[in-house]
């Protein structure tokens, strides 16, 4: 199986699911919107990806939304698993609340909780949504986001004296 | 009458049957210490039990791992990692530290034994390095009172052996063991505190 041609089995399968089904380089793309991404998901893990290697998302301030994307593959079908699936949902800036994939991957349980940290993604229904390497009050600030600024530095800020 | 531990006679000050126990004890130190020339050995002594603690915060640590393999041989200088912190002395900051990281560096030079020295390892530890102007990196010296640098990016193996040789020069130089055996604190260093709490622990 070629790449076309695994473009061309999601976009039967997925019909008028997915929102948009594009042939990237190296990958799949999908995009649908929220309320159809468990069952996109779900299609998807039947085709046989079985597993999600990651879970990223990418601000757009100018349009006012959050894209957030999971990358999906597979370990057990081996022709499968020379590809990748990227499942992609568009969630409004100001309110990103999403449904978990838990139930259906397992695998996204800790990416999501990173997800939820920097960029402040609500997953509804997730296990245990809490930060995963930052702070607290760090994760509250959604440091990811384009429009958190970080505090400049200079050179020579804070130098132990006896080294000015 | 009215000779009294509490030192009220002048006179008898530093003997240890009538004056201040407090005064008498330093004077024994001093002439140990001082005059018999003991604290020359005490240094001599602590430069040959360093102990370091392993507290791989980032990939500098691959060059520390690197510095105790046979072919540079740090052991040969008296210094061993070692895991506990409460059996250790010494320690050295491997590259980057996040906030979270910060706490248990501290929490970890809280627990090492007197006397306690620390190397930084990396331009990371210096001033934040690749990291630098980040949200989540913190620098060493706002933790934890360093008394040797190291630049590099990672600093190779020999770097960390040199460094390892210049805290012990220090350590005879500045007599920092028998200082702190005269003193119960290191003179040479202000210790740092946290200006705030680097992973909000305080809080409830
Ligand atoms: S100084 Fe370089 S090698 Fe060391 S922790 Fe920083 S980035 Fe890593």
């Amino acid at each position: 199986m070629s790449l076309p041609e695994l473009g061309e089995e999601i976009r039967v399968r997925l019909g008028v699911l997915a929102r948009e089904v594009k042939v990237a380089k190296g990958f799949v793309e999908v995009v649908t919107g929220r309320e159809t991404l468990r069952e996109v998901a779900k299609t998807l893990k039947e085709m046989g990806f079985d597993h999600v290697k990651s879970v990223t998302a990418v601000d757009y301030p100018k349009e006012g939304k959050i894209r957030v994307t999971y990358h999906a593959s597979s370990f057990l079908n081996e022709e499968l698993s020379r590809f990748m699936v990227g499942l992609s949902v568009d969630l409004p800036r100001d309110k990103p609340v999403v449904e978990t994939l838990y139930p259906i991957w397992n695998s996204v349980e800790f990416m999501e909780r990173e997800v939820y940290e920097f960029f402040g993604v609500i997953f509804e229904g997730h296990p245990d949504l809490r930060p995963l390497l930052l702070a607290p009050d760090l994760a509250e600030k959604k440091v990811m986001r384009k429009d958190f600024v970080v505090r400049e530095e200079s050179i020579y800020e804070g130098v132990p004296h006896e080294y000015k | 009458m009215g000779v009294g531990v509490g030192g009220a006679c002048a006179k008898g000050e530093g003997k240890v049957y009538a004056g201040n126990l407090n005064v008498a004890a330093k004077r024994a130190r001093d002439i140990i210490l001082g005059k018999l020339k003991l604290g020359e050995v005490v240094d001599w002594a602590t430069t040959f039990s360093l102990w370091p603690v392993h507290l791989v915060t980032s990939c500098c640590g691959a060059e520390f791992a690197a510095t105790w393999s046979p072919r540079f041989d740090a052991e040969q200088y008296g210094a061993l990692p070692w895991i506990s912190p409460r059996q250790t002395n010494f320690i050295i900051i491997e590259g980057t530290v996040t906030r979270k990281m910060a706490c248990a560096l501290r929490i970890t030079y809280e627990q090492m034994a007197h006397p306690k020295f620390v190397i930084a390892m990396g331009a990371c530890a210096l001033d934040g390095g690749l990291f630098y102007n980040s949200y989540n990196v913190v620098k060493p010296w706002e933790i934890v009172p360093v008394d040797v640098y190291i630049a590099g990016c990672p600093p190779p193996p020999e770097a960390l052996a040199r460094a390892i040789l210049d805290l012990r020069k220090k350590i005879r130089e500045k007599k920092m063991a028998s200082n702190w055996l005269r003193e119960g604190w290191r003179g040479d260093v202000e210790y740092p505190m946290p200006k705030e709490d680097p992973c909000k622990w305080w809080q409830p």
